[in-house]
């Protein structure tokens, strides 16, 4: 078993390694490794190690062109759960509040359906697809640093509350640094995870786009959320748009890439979802006049005719209802699902 | 030769009687103060001396020893002058014996004999009066405040005019009588254009006492609309006025010749301000602070996250227990700071953010460490949140809103009924509060905060219980998602 070494001997060594190298240096380190003190190093601080020849390992990352030689581990859940549909929700780290809305509802609604999400637990997009995806189910993260280390910082919370119920991976063994570097190669595994890969919000050049790239590369279906024409945080999807990426309109249009059925939306949520049926009058009118566009309270009041308090009345209900989401004092509709 | 008068230190908001004795001696000519006096009330001598012969009386040339007791309290400030003036005239005959029975003085004296008014006249004949004295020499400008504590001004211009009151030569002058504090300038709710939700929120924090968190990017009316609030707000009841009346005397800040503070204050200090400076403090004995003098008032904190960290957590003591409580060298002291706090802030750092017009180039990073200025414990202090996005073109040309008389008039009713009996919580709005707490980030606190917010809702609406509806419209004044997580 000379996987574990490697993946050691590249951590101590700074370099990426996909497999043994033939140099004396290696040769010399793999006879000194003492693999079980190591695996039982890990163990102690919760962690595990799969390899790449070991059955448990991912099939559909064994399918790239350059997998890893072997997952670092982290979490309760079983590396299994990434074997059944799931599908990689990416983009900006600097995303707008709606970017960031739409990344936690799709993740969200996607988790509820049975879809596993799986993101890079960076700053934006990514941190918001996993907080959505939780509302609802694990989540898988993939790092580009060491196992053990939260990266950011700022996430570190974040992280327990992935592994708490999902998987937090890396190919990096205890004690690497991030680097500008390792990330592009950490893309290499979310793309490689998921059947198909949803960009949010990209910049022109983009680390979601390199995501994107890798999954058009190997025979995975990409998906792009279209945004404005005007703004840079479209350029990107935009852009994937026009090399034809299926765009994202609805819940729907990933559930049906995923080849999953719409309906299979667990009950309690269609309490909140989709039963416009027996929406009340006052809500339906706000609901209607939200799904216009983009609206502030005032405006929306001034629209339709009510007070400023019924507004706000209305506004609330329809958010806890899914169906109107708020950011920076701006309403938009909810995610459509079908 | 001895003589006594009294008057009265200020210990916080407090007064603590201190007798000044005055004794001449045959010696070598001098002239000393004892009992731990501090700078300027050291200076006396040189102001009483002074005055004494500008008023044509006679300086005795005499050894002089004023002793102020308890000389284990620290003095502080010029209102001994008088009492020391007058100590020393009692001493050397120039006033009858018996004219200082119950008679205490308080004030500061110019060169020229001129009597002039301290801060603190209106808890100095609270002391006054507490110690069963009938009558106060005070400035004329602090006759006002002293007549609030029900003690007789003797009301003068000039020591001269003292001493010719005190020997019966002639009556007190008449002080004007309190002035039924002319309203200080209030902006108008009416010059607010659009900003609908602004205003409805403004007016349940009025009704209900609420603190208020108002974001959004800059020029967009957030100060403007919190300016107005006092406008809105009831005026004080007697004992709320005269407690603020006290904070306001003893630093200072009352309008001479005003009688009580009516209205309720409205403190903006700027971002700059120190910690003593908010919550009270200061090297010397402990002075109130901005929270206190907002005491019954609003506290308005323009540009939050710019207040120092210190700062704004040492306003969580007053806002949880309605006091601030200072500890120095010189003395504690409690002061009374239930104010209710407005305070704006933008969505980031360059203000950008939320305004459709402009681009904000903040990174994520700079964003967060901008929020996280606020921690969630003050955060959790707002019952009312909301972000104020750019108003449009047509808002701003729309006719002027409800003017402050009117929703001023709504608010009394709803604090008259939330007094009377508190709305309580349908089942069914219950129901939507427990939905509600599943859903969303909602701590125990912010749900007792929201159902707090329905009751104003239902009571400003004129509801006898909180309906699903008056929930549904406090739910939408939680502070918002990306300021909790």
């Amino acid at each position: 078993m000379t996987e574990l070494a490697t993946a050691v001997f590249a951590a101590d060594t700074g370099a990426h390694l996909i497999d043994a190298p033939r140099s004396r240096r290696f040769e010399l380190f793999r006879r000194g490794f003492d693999e079980a003190a190591f695996l039982r190093g890990l163990a102690d601080q919760g962690l595990r190690w799969i390899a790449r020849s070991d059955p448990r390992f991912p099939a559909r990352l064994l399918t790239i062109h350059d997998p890893p030689i072997g997952l670092f581990v982290r979490g309760v859940a079983s590396l299994a759960m990434v074997d059944g549909p799931t599908v990689a929700i990416v983009g900006a780290r600097a995303c707008s509040a709606y970017g960031g809305e739409v990344a936690a509802q799709l993740a969200r609604t996607l988790t509820q359906a049975g879809a596993v999400v799986i993101s890079g637990l960076a700053r934006g997009i990514d941190a918001q697809a996993h907080r959505g995806a939780l509302e609802a189910g694990p989540t898988v993260a993939v790092l580009g640093c060491g196992i053990d280390r939260d990266y950011p910082r700022a996430h570190a919370t974040l992280a327990a509350e992935i592994a708490a119920t999902g998987l937090i991976v890396s190919e990096y063994a205890p004690g690497v640094e991030p680097a500008p570097w390792r990330f592009p190669a950490r893309n290499r595994i979310v793309a490689g995870l998921a059947d198909a890969t949803v960009v949010v919000e990209a910049r022109e050049r983009s680390g979601a786009l390199i995501t994107a790239d890798l999954a058009l590369d190997e025979g995975r279906e990409v998906l792009a959320v279209p945004g404005e024409i005007t703004s840079q945080l479209s350029k990107g999807t935009n852009h994937l748009l026009r090399l034809g990426a299926v765009p994202v309109t609805c819940v729907g249009d990933v559930l049906a890439v995923l080849g999953l059925d719409p309906n299979c939306l667990d009950p309690d949520f269609e309490r909140h979802g989709a039963g416009n049926a027996a929406l009340e009058p006052r809500l339906e009118r706000v609901r209607v006049a939200v799904a216009d566009g983009p609206v502030g309270a005032d405006e929306l009041a001034r629209r339709i005719g009510l007070s400023a308090g019924d507004v706000a009345a209305a506004l609330a209900e329809l958010e806890l209802l899914g169906m109107v989401v708020q950011a920076d004092g701006v309403f938009r509709e909810g995610l459509r699902r079908g | 030769m001895l003589a006594r008068t009294v008057t009265h230190a200020l210990v916080g908001l407090e007064p603590r009687r201190v007798e000044v004795e005055a004794r001449l001696e045959r010696a070598q000519p001098a002239f000393a103060i004892v009992g731990l006096a501090d700078r300027a009330c050291q200076e006396a001598k040189e102001r009483v001396r002074s005055g004494i012969s500008a008023s044509e009386l006679e300086f005795p040339i005499r050894r002089i020893t004023v002793n102020l007791a308890p000389a284990s309290l620290r003095k502080e400030g010029s209102g001994f002058d008088l009492p020391i003036a007058l100590a020393i005239l009692a001493a050397s005959d120039q006033l009858p014996p018996g004219a200082l029975d119950g008679v205490a003085a308080f004030g500061e004296l110019a060169l020229d004999g001129r009597v002039r008014p301290v801060p603190g006249a209106l808890v100095a004949a609270e002391g006054v009066r507490r110690g069963h004295l009938r009558q106060l020499v005070c400035a004329s400008e602090s006759a006002a405040e002293v007549a609030l504590a029900g003690v007789e001004p003797i009301a003068v211009l000039h020591l001269a005019d003292a001493v010719a009151c005190l020997c019966g030569l002639r009556d007190p002058p008449e002080w004007p009588e309190p002035v039924s504090n002319a309203p200080p300038f209030v902006p108008d709710l009416a010059e607010v254009r659009g900003q609908e939700r602004g205003r409805r929120a403004l007016e349940l924090a009025a009704a209900g006492g609420h603190n208020l968190l108002l974001a959004g990017p800059p020029g967009t009316g957030k100060t403007m609309l919190a300016r107005r609030l006092p406008g809105i707000l009831p005026r004080l009841d007697d004992d709320r006025a005269l407690e603020v009346t006290r904070i306001h005397s003893v630093s200072g800040v009352l309008a001479p010749a005003g009688g009580l503070v009516r209205i309720p204050p409205f403190r903006a200090p700027h971002h700059s301000a120190s910690t003593a400076a908010i919550v009270g403090g200061g090297g010397r004995g402990p002075q109130p602070g901005e929270a206190s003098l907002a005491h019954c008032g609003v506290l308005f904190l323009d540009e939050l996250p710019e207040f120092a960290r210190p700062v704004l957590e040492s306003l969580r003591q007053p806002l949880e227990d309605g006091v601030v409580v200072v500890a120095r060298v010189l003395g504690r002291a409690v002061f009374p700071a239930r104010f209710q706090l407005v305070a704006t802030m933008n969505l980031c750092p360059c203000g950008a953010r939320g305004d459709p017009a402009a681009r904000c180039a903040c990174s994520p990073q700079r964003v967060q460490r901008y929020r996280e200025r606020l921690s969630r414990a003050l955060l959790d202090r707002f019952d009312l949140a909301l972000t104020v996005p750019r108003p449009r073109g047509d808002e701003l040309a729309a006719p002027p809103g409800e003017p402050s008389s009117v929703v001023a008039d709504r608010v009394r009713g709803a604090r008259a009924r939330l007094r009377d009996a508190s709305p309580e919580l349908t089942p069914a709005a219950s129901d939507l509060l427990t939905r509600a707490v599943e859903r969303l980030p909602l701590s125990g606190r912010g749900r007792a905060r929201v159902a707090r917010v329905a009751c104003t809702v239902a009571a400003l609406a004129g509801s006898e219980s909180v309906e699903p509806e008056h929930l549904a419209e406090a739910l939408s004044y939680r502070p918002p998602k990306e300021l909790v997580e």
